[in-house]
């Protein structure tokens, strides 16, 4: 296990976006939920355990922004317990005063801690549960589902939307709860303290509103138009720069110099426009705010000269008019956060509600040290409804016998082994194994009958031991290395700094094609598999090493019924049927002799890959 | 971090004024409160309400004065950090463009995208920061602090011990926040990791049936993100309320204090206000400088990265160019005594000793086992990489003696990768020549076979690859491929193993084409196939770094072990 030893820097996933500029929030249009009360609903059933201890930080949070609506009004009547008494302070009153606002102080602390950090273990247990409930969920999925999606939607699925929920739960919606307790608490102790003060205050409210509205929607267009132009720089970038050998090859280096200078002068023109324009709203806020503490010390001021109002009064009034308007310039982006937190969530959520592998029947049997022998009847199947990849398939495999699959690409090679091991179902038809449908088997117990050598090797991270046992856990070290001689895989292994313990990294980086797929071999040898499943395993491998893994390979398919797909055809002439594929059909079926003294389409093209060889002869 | 200075040196005077600007904007936040506190102790003390006016509508002058200079800063500020963004990115991509491949190894692709893209925007969005709020920041503590003691030099004193606790505060916050945060950083990590492991390997698991291992290793990893994340949260938790609290009791001793003050005559109320607007106004400065200081932070790290790209100093050299009689033989190669090892890897030489000629119009078929050196070989042809020792002479020049421009111009690649870029076929063809004319682009795709399946999909050479565009098969892209190199009428032509997704007629046909459309073209042809190059002229068997025969099929077969083994393993021994 690569305990993210490499850093972000060196992190070859996907780029993280470029996001605009600035220290404000206002972004691009915020991806909308579709559901945003459904959805949220079920968040909250999903909280389980934590809603008592949620309910509890909510209530935790309502204490504080009471106590915090109190302070103001306690300074403000300090103040006046030194202003109203000509010069002499009411130090009786003064010293409660300070007291309660001691408390009130010390409380908030308390409080906002405890919230804090409650919260901090909520959010994270909460968000640790959806993201386990997401990855045990894609191990039930079909493989299809993988098939059909990117690693990096999965991923972005389980990192960027899981982190929105987080972000919404921990952050959203204490703020918006406080942000509303504040704004109601601050008007009704704003009208408490005066009711004139109070409506010349608010005189500056809808300013505010519309020039956010105004300003919002004018830099809503621009920063959408700076995403699109970050959207195709990004793309020149990336096709530049891993396709860099042709642009040094061809001397065009000046060229890709050229064209993004264009795309990057353009993104400065629309990402200059947007920043300049949301770049007004923060000044025009500030000069907002401050016209509202000019009317209130001015208003303020002329009511407490006519003693209509007392100056601490003033001082309580400024504070609650500072605290009202502050969560209202903040509700609009709370609000958004919110929104993209449940928009996360129901992403989430979409993956949960994805359709499992069918469970299997209640009547089905464990498949143990099955024979081998396998008959498709009449098998028909297609990925999608309306594109039929085999049509009506017949053909059965003699217990121990190899029958190798050749055909073009997309003939529907793979398709069988995909069915014959449950990865998909058939449509129509059926798949017999020692006599019985392989529906009427665990699917689990089927595929441990399979020993696969993919054309990927799929190495995980981890020692070169742990990967050889992966398909058999409790193996000793003397299996193991039985096992990687018998692949041929032990002199290359013994080569390596720290041998069977050396660490692969992701996906085996560090070894060649060659050794990776000696190793999955290994693994295979050592998993005893019934059956075996040969796709393409030796094409990405030059011709010297396969020489040197065929002879592992033909030791494993030894008693073993063996399907084989490969391309270079002198790799299955000795399988005992080869069956020609085409367009989802069986063209041709019998041994390479049979097949090649049937002049047939094996024939020719067995003929065609070794036509330059008979010239070169000639 | 040299590279700044260049634009330090372009910009600090839309800099420096956009900073003189945004100090006006802090002066006159800062010039509120003790206006504020003038209206209460002079205006309402002596109930002058033309007092009280007059201040008003000096407050609401200052507020004027103080969103002008906002607007001004702000529009610098957006100029600036966007010019020096755009031409950041524009002078990073053209050095990463001209840097040779000895340069680029050391970094990894996906690392140089992601320093042109999100380390450039991290280093301008700090420097559009600094005028915005990051010198603000430190301007309002510094101005509140001497405001404040201006207004009363005796309640000053709490500020003493306030400012002090608070700073040690957050100064312990940062300490012990950043390795917290690296560990929730690499925690991540960790998830990811696992998780991208489990989708490139979900055949795998589903085969051996290892759902368990797999949930039990991303529990493991998950359970390990949550701790992290948990203590890093609960970090926030504790700090926070404490600075606030140590502020807020500092309000209180001001009250105290200032009433006892008042008492004696010598503290007005409305400086009392005033000074507590004050010490949260110092309290929000320092807070935000804390902010300030993670963003520098991340910022460093990422101009440090941009940095190590721009340190990099270009291996290529050639010396002056001697002009050299044309009429040389065009398109021969000699190798004499080359050796080649890519830097860093401490390993043998991945070429050793090589001396072989190729003449001109030959076709040179070279096969050997992965990692026997055959990309490598080729890849010092064009000066890919320079050799470790010995000479490559193309058309008898060294090729350290010449421009890698006019030394590339002669020789046309086509890489073992498809890399078509996003336009139409056409276009992607015409990257082999500039100005080629249709027939011109025609003409190539004949040759390379594709003008058939091209001229087969409705937009004909106006059909557009990549996003979003019609997906062509491997083998498709690659007689695109062959087909720009074709349209450039090089004098070499290097086909790195890039005929493997064809099929064997078609490789045939192209290799006629060949020879037809280029008379006098030498042509270098890598393949894993030993029927790909069984007819060329001469066949280069490469193993382990070593020339281990380079003749006629025929030669080989009877003289070359290596040869003939992989002849064996791909033909085998019946057809001998």
């Amino acid at each position: 296990m690569s305990k993210g030893t490499e850093q972000t820097e060196n992190n070859p996933s996907t780029p993280p976006p470029l996001r605009p500029g600035g220290a404000h929030r206002l972004r691009g249009p915020v991806v909308k939920p579709k559901n945003f009360k459904g959805t949220l609903k079920r968040l909250w059933n999903y909280f389980g355990k934590e809603r008592k201890m949620l309910s509890l930080i909510f209530f935790f949070i309502l204490l504080d922004s009471a106590l915090m609506l109190l302070a103001p009004f306690l300074i403000g009547k300090a103040v006046d317990a030194m202003s109203l008494h000509n010069g002499k302070v009411d130090f009786n009153f003064l010293e409660v005063m300070i007291v309660i606002l001691i408390f009130a102080y010390v409380g908030d602390a308390v409080l906002t801690f405890f919230q804090g950090w409650l919260m901090a273990g909520v959010a994270q247990r909460i968000v640790k549960s959806l993201r386990d409930a997401l990855f045990k969920k894609l191990q039930g999925l079909p493989v299809a589902f993988f098939d059909s999606r990117t690693h990096g939607e999965l991923m972005s699925r389980l990192t960027n939307d899981v982190d929105n929920v987080s972000n919404t739960i921990s952050q959203s919606t204490t703020q918006l709860m406080s942000g509303l307790m504040v704004i109601v608490g601050s008007l009704i102790m704003m009208v408490i303290l005066s009711p004139v003060l109070t409506v010349a205050s608010l005189v500056t409210v809808p300013l505010v509103f519309l020039l956010t509205r105004t300003i919002a929607k004018k830099t809503s267009v621009f920063f959408k138009n700076q995403q699109v132009e970050l959207g195709k720089l990004n793309g020149h970038i990336e096709e530049t720069i891993s396709g860099i050998e042709v642009v040094k090859a061809f001397n065009h280096e000046e060229k890709v110099i050229a064209e993004f200078d264009i795309v990057n002068t353009r993104l400065r023109a629309v990402g200059l426009k947007a920043q300049i324009w949301s770049g007004f709203l923060m000044p025009i806020m500030n000069v907002i705010n401050n016209l509202g503490f000019a009317i209130v010390a001015v208003i303020g001021g002329i009511l407490a000269v006519k003693s209509l109002i007392t100056v601490g009064a003033i001082a309580s009034f400024i504070t609650y008019s500072r605290q009202f308007v502050r969560p209202l310039n903040d509700l609009a982006n709370i609000f958004n956060i919110l929104q993209s937190g449940v928009a996360g969530a129901e992403r989430v959520f979409e993956i949960i509600d994805e359709q499992e592998e069918l469970a299997d029947p209640t009547n089905a049997v464990a498949l143990e040290n099955p024979k081998g022998h396998v008959v498709f009847e009449n098998v028909s199947f297609g990925y999608r409804s309306d594109v039929p990849i085999l049509k009506n398939v017949s053909f059965e495999a003699m217990i121990g016998s190899s029958t190798a699959l050749v055909g073009p690409t997309g003939a529907g090679k793979t398709t069988i082994v995909n069915l014959l091991t449950r990865f998909y179902d058939v449509t129509e038809g059926r798949i017999l194994l020692d006599g019985r449908d392989i529906r009427a088997y665990t699917r689990d117990s089927l595929r441990s009958c399979f020993g696969f050598v993919l054309q990927d090797t799929y190495l995980f991270s981890g020692t070169i031991k742990e990967n050889i046992k992966y398909g058999k856990p409790d193996a000793d070290d003397g299996e193991v290395e039985k096992a990687a001689r018998m692949a041929n895989a032990d002199s290359f292994i013994n080569r390596l700094p720290h041998q069977y313990d050396t660490v692969l990294s992701e996906n085996g980086g560090n070894l060649s094609q060659g050794e990776r797929q000696l190793l999955a071999i290994a693994r295979v040898i050592l998993a005893k598999p019934s059956l075996l499943i040969l796709d393409e395993a030796t094409s990405s491998i030059d011709t010297r090493t396969e020489l040197h893994i065929q002879a592992a390979l033909l030791m494993l398919m030894e008693n073993r019924t063996s399907f084989i797909i490969a391309h270079r055809l002198n790799t299955i002439r000795d399988a005992d049927t080869i069956m020609v594929i085409d367009d989802g059909q069986i063209i041709e079926k019998g041994s390479h002799d049979e097949l090649m003294a049937a002049k047939g389409r094996y024939y020719n093209m067995f003929f065609n890959q070794f036509k330059n060889v008979e010239g070169a002869l000639e | 971090m040299k590279f700044l200075a260049k634009y330090i040196k372009k910009y600090w005077k839309s800099f420096s004024i956009a900073v003189l600007f945004l100090t006006f904007e802090a002066i006159s936040d800062l010039l509120q409160p003790t206006i504020m506190a003038k209206i209460i102790d002079e205006g309402v003390a002596n109930k002058d309400i033309n007092y009280v006016l007059k201040m008003g509508g000096l407050m609401l002058l200052i507020t004027a004065f103080g969103a002008m200079s906002a607007s001004t800063r702000s529009v610098m500020a957006s100029i600036v950090s966007q010019n020096f963004g755009t031409e950041l990115r524009s002078d990073l991509f053209k050095k990463i463009q001209t840097l040779s491949f000895k340069n680029l190894n050391k970094f990894d692709r996906a690392s140089l995208i992601t320093r042109l893209t999100n380390d450039v925007t991290q280093v301008q969005v700090f420097v559009n920061g600094l005028m915005r709020i990051f010198v603000k920041a430190p301007l309002l503590a510094i101005g509140g602090l001497i405001m404040a003691a201006r207004l009363n030099l005796h309640l000053s004193v709490v500020l003493a011990v306030v400012v002090p606790i608070v700073t040690l505060l957050i100064i312990v916050n940062l300490r012990l926040g950043f390795p917290l945060f690296a560990k929730v950083q690499r925690a991540l990590d960790w998830v990811n990791s696992v998780m991208r492991e489990y989708l490139s390997g979900v055949r795998v698991v589903k085969a051996f049936n290892r759902f368990d291992v797999e949930i039990g290793k991303f529990t493991k990893a998950n359970d390990h993100f949550k701790d992290q994340s948990i203590a890093a949260g609960r970090l926030m938790a504790t700090f926070s309320p404490a600075i606030m609290l140590t502020v807020n009791l500092g309000i209180v001793v001001v009250l105290w204090i200032g009433g006892l003050g008042v008492d004696t005559g010598k503290i007005q109320v409305g400086h009392i206000i005033a000074f507590t607007n004050y010490m949260t106004q110092i309290l929000f400065s320092l807070m935000m400088i804390s902010m300030v200081f993670n963003m520098f932070v991340r910022a460093k790290a990422s101009a440090g990265r941009i940095d190590e790209v721009f340190l990099q100093e270009d291996s290529l050299s050639w010396k002056n160019e001697t002009v050299r009689p044309s009429h040389l033989e065009k398109g021969r190669i000699d190798f004499e005594h080359v050796s080649f090892s890519y830097e860093g890897t401490m390993g043998e030489a991945v070429l050793k000793n090589i001396t072989l000629t190729i003449l001109p119009g030959e076709t040179v078929g070279i096969i050997g086992s992965t990692g026997s050196g055959k990309s490598s070989l080729v890849g010092l042809i064009p000066r890919f990489y320079d050799v470790t020792s010995g000479t490559i002479k193309v058309d008898g020049e060294d090729i350290k003696h010449v421009n890698p421009k006019r030394l590339r111009e002669k020789i046309a690649f086509v890489p073992q990768k498809n890399v078509l870029f996003t336009g139409t076929v056409a276009e992607n063809i015409q990257w082999g020549k500039e100005d080629a004319p249709q027939e011109e682009v025609e003409a190539a795709a004949t040759h390379a076979c594709a003008h058939d399946f091209i001229t087969a999909s409705p937009e004909g050479y106006q059909t557009r690859i990549g996003q979003g565009g019609v997906n062509f098969s491997g083998g498709q892209k690659q007689r695109i491929a062959i087909a720009r190199a074709l349209v450039k009428r090089p004098e070499i032509l290097i086909l790195d193993d890039s005929t493997s997704a064809i099929d064997v007629a078609t490789e045939a046909q192209i290799k006629a084409a060949l020879k037809k459309y280029a008379t006098g073209l030498t042509c270098l042809l890598i393949a894993q196939r030993i029927t790909s190059i069984i007819d060329a002229d001469k066949i280069l068997v490469l193993d382990q770094g070593e020339v281990v025969g380079f003749g006629t099929h025929q030669d080989l077969l009877t003289e070359c072990t290596v040869y003939q083994e992989i002849y064996q393993s791909q033909i085998g021994k019946e057809v001998l």
